[in-house]
């Protein structure tokens, strides 16, 4: 009964990663596809590893897409669940309302999410511009996405818009789980708003911050669009982060024994992380599954 | 509770309570003004394109509430629009149907049945989600070429099917997790072979959860652009959000057109989501992460 599952998987997934991992010992190029590659050895990871563009393409993809993202994700996400469910919010009914609204950006299809990103953050038409410099905040429109000092806050802001809604609402749906026998509890025994939040609360939302933070994690590791479709990469290489680099080396060097040697890295990563993912998620579900 | 909680502060320290309504009516306002900032800053861009797409080229930019018009609508589908939503609706739609029909039998066999190495296989399956698709690009395209599936629906759907499975029986095996086994192992003893088991027993009561994650699925699917761009290269075979890049990067003076599409391209996924968005985070926070 697993078969069909499995007919997809191993000829989308293993077929292709051996082919790659293959590919990546050649000099294999775009134009000799019929002809194949030359094994060269691991002369393309030892490129990778001892040239600079690769070091900053990790960063990149580590530090700037990855790390800061996701952190800027959750704890907006965090902070976000807890404004809309706080007693303000529910005094004057706006929960529901709040809800219903945080879906707009969820269920705005990442290319439009650019579309529209790429015209607000415009220099000329974009609203950003004309807002910053009707207020008196700048004297001259900044170009946000060909400014290397503006374009990674941009591009996170840009990618937070269309991932935070979902974050938000799991976050609150989590929140909204706290039994309220133990806040109450909390609250009785003398313990501040802010301290029942720490410990009562929080504890409680663990497990849907710790898997919110993992799946975060590789679906923008992983992602191509948002990068190469906002900025392509540019100014010069200044955003290229892994996807993009993959893409780039196979369909604009045409070089794809080097390429596949990018994606296997690529892969290597995101199966150790997947590792830790399993160990900490799927473990727990299997546990309780089987 | 809070209102147990002021009464308690009241009893206690009744000379301060004047001087806290001032406070506690301050952080109020304080926190609505914030609430209204972030709801402005979540909606008003894809609230800006619904606006903008009805508005004529002259009068997009200036703000104006004035003269309304269709035209934006028109000329974009003049210009051969439909063709391309119509590829993605029957790329996803096809895509999603097969997706889930095959994802609620292995997370069935996953969650119910015993086997050798299950816990392997099930982490192998899930891995997939954590798998980045960039580098499938270069093999599949050499695999598709190979077999004739270059530009057809066959390919597409066969790729979006592969995407989608790993997350959709990720999250039915979540929700199966809350349909008792008794039922459907009761089934069992009275003699009901396994897939009528499936079809007739467990599918409708988790029926909540299967519409959920055909939901997203097909959010996945519709607004799917990497191998979209790889394995389409004929104009007519094109979906949406390709056709929607090109226009904006070939038509960037047709702002107007390039809202409409981007209308066109929303407004499926919005009228999807409005209704399933508590099953669907619930889903994510409870269904699928037990405690």
């Amino acid at each position: 009964m697993l078969l069909p599952a499995f007919f997809f998987l191993v000829l989308f997934y293993v077929y292709p990663t051996l082919y790659n991992l293959m590919n990546s010992f050649t000099d294999l190029s775009l134009y000799g596809l019929r002809r194949g590659g030359n094994w060269i050895g691991v002369r393309n990871y030892v490129e990778l590893m001892t040239g600079k563009e690769f070091r900053r393409v990790l960063y990149n993809t580590t530090v700037w897409l990855t790390l800061t993202g996701v952190s800027v994700r959750i704890v907006l996400g965090l902070l976000l669940a807890f404004l809309i469910n706080s007693d303000t919010l529910k005094k004057y009914r706006l929960t529901a309302l709040f809800q219903v609204l945080l879906i707009v950006p969820w269920a705005t299809p990442p290319i439009v999410a650019v579309v529209i990103w790429r015209w607000m953050l415009d220099p000329r038409a974009g609203v950003v511009n004309t807002l910053l410099v009707g207020s008196g905040l700048v004297a001259t429109p900044v170009a946000f996405l060909s400014d290397v000092s503006y374009v990674w806050p941009a591009l996170i802001t840009s990618i937070t818009w269309n991932t935070l809604p979902l974050v938000t609402l799991t976050f609150l749906a989590s929140l909204k789980s706290v039994p309220g026998e133990l806040l109450e509890a909390a609250a009785v025994d003398g313990a501040t708003k802010l301290r029942r939040a720490r410990y009562v609360v929080l504890p409680h939302m663990m497990p849907a911050i710790v898997i919110m933070t993992l799946m975060s994690t590789f679906w923008t590791f992983n992602n191509f669009a948002y990068v190469w479709l906002t900025t392509g990469a540019g100014p010069g290489l200044h955003t290229n982060v892994m996807a993009t680099e993959v893409y780039l080396k196979a369909f604009v060097d045409n070089r794809l024994g080097y390429s596949s040697a990018v994606g296997i890295v690529m892969a290597a990563l995101m199966t150790g992380f997947g590792l830790v993912y399993l160990r900490l998620i799927a473990q727990r579900q299997l546990r309780e599954a089987f | 509770m809070a209102r147990q909680l002021e009464a308690v502060e009241v009893q206690v320290l009744p000379r301060v309570r004047g001087r806290r309504r001032w406070g506690s009516l301050l952080t109020e306002f304080l926190i609505l003004a914030v609430a209204l900032l972030v709801l402005t800053v979540m909606v008003y861009p894809t609230a800006w394109i619904f606006f903008a797409s009805f508005k004529t080229q002259e009068t997009l930019f200036s703000g104006e509430f004035a003269d309304y018009t269709l035209a934006n609508y028109m000329r974009l589908f003049e210009s051969g629009f439909g063709v391309f939503v119509l590829n993605s609706l029957t790329i996803a739609l096809m895509a999603v149907v097969i997706s889930t029909f095959v994802a609620v039998i292995a997370a069935y066999v996953f969650s119910r049945k015993r086997f050798r190495w299950k816990a392997a296989v099930f982490g192998s399956v899930m891995l997939g989600q954590t798998f980045p698709w960039i580098i499938l690009v270069t093999p599949v395209f050499i695999l598709f070429a190979r077999l004739g599936l270059l530009n057809t629906y066959k390919g597409m759907i066969f790729c979006y099917v592969a995407v989608t499975l790993p997350f959709s029986v990720y999250l039915l095996v979540g929700y199966l997790e809350s349909v008792p086994r008794s039922l459907d192992e009761a089934a069992i003893i009275d003699g009901c072979p396994p897939f009528q088991v499936i079809w007739r027993i467990v599918f409708p009561i988790m029926l909540p959860g299967v519409v959920a994650t055909a939901t997203y699925s097909f959010l996945l699917c519709w607004s799917e652009y990497l191998f979209a761009l790889a394995f389409l290269t004929k104009t007519e075979m094109k979906t949406m959000p390709l056709a929607l890049y090109a226009f904006f990067g070939e038509h960037t003076t047709e702002w107007g057109q390039v809202m409409a599409a981007s209308a066109l391209a929303t407004l499926p996924t919005l009228a999807l989501f409005l209704p399933l968005q508590t099953k669907l985070s619930a889903g994510l926070a409870a269904g699928s992460v037990k405690q």
